[in-house]
């Protein structure tokens, strides 16, 4: 089968039924004589437009069945006189009328129930909710239990601080001059110490808000402590550092710092 | 008017001029007109749903629809194609409403139980036999080819005609006939031997 014989066929059905342009049929006329497959092709549309054929005359009974003289004006009379008879139901004309068709019953009960059900959901809820604000519950965390927790965490912080430092600070008087720049040195340069710095800038917050004025104080002194001889430890000379474990003494730091944690302690929320 | 008039009037060079008299709800015209596209109406609606009273109330709507919507009419348009529109649209709404499930209740007896005659003795084929494997071949199709087969092989209507009736291109028109052709040999085969 070639791509003729592929374009003759597909216009055989046109053929048969003389929907063809004049050159067309004469191409397909000439192209049958040579062509016993294109010919078997027809032969089969033939078949399907002669098994057609055959409701011809059921048809033709059906047709004559009818009184065509009488049928216009029974029609005329059912479009004249009778239109509300009619099986067919004019379209609606207005809005309104669309609205009403009967046929959307099973729509607006469905809208109905969904709207009551909508509404007793939302009831349900409210209830609820009213229910448990008159009982006075309340999901929603006072102010007051709010200030106690940063307090106490305040204290917390602030107690860790001075633990933390107070070893330092031991470790830093127990040495001998001799060692104590070495001692000095590796405490500062290590990360505790640094942590410490920062963590003295954590709590200032904290300290101010909840009025530790005497925890601030020592916190202070200690922040300034570590923060010189951060800077300068480096130069420091052992005669340098013997006078700061004096001052340290004298200052009675490590005292203060003992009998502020013990107030803290005391003192938990 | 006089009947002589009417019937006059009843040709198709004078259908505009009915159609203006039945715009302005005038009783004989739309009877003349009746008379004149009643059969073809009902052909149409036979050939496709195949029942007598069913194909009766197609022509009534028909004309009823004809008489609402004549204000619609534009006098550029070919009257039978507008006409033949509305008697499809009612085909079609009418089969899908009353057809679609027998249809479906029918595809289950299939075409094989039809009775058919053996190969050797194809002159003794009753009428009914090739009748039925066509009809029930016929309900085989979709929609649109069946409404083209038969617009094309019982109303004898032209390719350019059912396009504009289905409003599709002519072209598709001569596709989808082909088509509906080739289906009904392909599905009749089987029971016609080598008569397809």
């Amino acid at each position: 089968m070639n791509e003729k014989c592929n374009k003759i066929k597909r216009d055989l059905v046109a053929f048969l039924y003389e929907e063809i342009d004049n050159n067309t049929r004469e191409r397909i006329r000439s192209h049958l004589d040579i062509c016993a497959s294109c010919r078997d092709e027809l032969q089969g549309i033939k078949g399907v437009a002669q098994a057609a054929d055959s409701l011809n005359d059921e048809m033709e009974k059906a047709m004559a069945s009818v009184n065509w003289d009488t049928l216009p004006s029974r029609i005329s009379d059912a479009v004249f006189d009778q239109k509300s008879a009619l099986p067919l139901q004019a379209p609606p004309g207005r809005f309104w009328e669309i609205l009403v068709q009967p046929r959307l019953k099973p729509v607006y009960a469905a809208l109905f129930v969904g709207l009551m059900l909508g509404a007793l959901g939302t009831l349900i809820v409210m209830r609820t909710s009213l229910l448990r604000e008159s009982r006075g519950e309340s999901f929603i965390v006072s102010q007051e239990f709010l200030d106690r927790v940063e307090l106490e965490m305040a204290r917390r912080d602030t107690l860790d601080y001075l633990e933390k430092s107070q070893y330092v600070l031991l470790d830093f008087l127990q040495a001998s001059p001799k060692s104590a720049p070495q001692t000095w040195r590796r405490d500062l340069a290590s990360q505790a110490a640094k942590d410490l710095l920062a963590k003295k800038r954590y709590i200032n917050p904290q300290l101010d808000k909840f009025r530790m004025a005497k925890a601030k104080e020592i916190c202070d002194q200690i922040e300034f402590l570590f923060f010189e001889l951060t800077q300068v430890s480096d130069q420091l000379s052992e005669e340098d550092l013997q006078n700061i474990q004096d001052l340290i003494a004298e200052k009675q730091l490590l005292l203060k710092i003992k009998l502020l944690k013990k107030d803290l302690e005391e003192s938990e929320v | 008017m006089g009947q002589m008039e009417v019937t006059r009037a009843a040709e198709p060079h004078n259908v505009p001029l009915l159609v203006e008299r039945i715009k302005e709800g005038d009783r004989e015209a739309f009877m003349a007109i009746t008379r004149l596209y009643q059969k073809k109406v009902y052909l149409l609606a036979y050939s496709y749903l195949r029942n007598n009273e069913d194909a009766l109330d197609i022509v009534q709507d028909t004309f009823l629809r004809l008489y609402q919507k004549v204000d619609m009419f534009r006098s550029e348009k070919n009257f039978q194609t507008w006409l033949l529109q509305i008697a499809k649209n009612l085909c079609i709404d009418y089969y899908r409403k009353n057809y679609s499930r027998s249809k479906a209740y029918r595809s289950d007896e299939d075409v094989e139980e039809v009775r058919m005659p053996a190969q050797d003795d194809e002159n003794s084929h009753s009428f009914s036999d090739v009748e039925r494997v066509f009809t029930k071949c016929l309900d085989r199709l979709t929609e649109k080819q069946r409404l083209i087969f038969v617009m094309k092989h019982y109303n004898n209507l032209e390719y350019k005609e059912i396009a504009q009736i289905l409003r599709i291109s002519v072209g598709t028109v001569k596709s989808l006939h082909f088509k509906a052709v080739q289906n009904l040999r392909a599905l009749m085969s089987p029971y016609m031997g080598e008569q397809i």
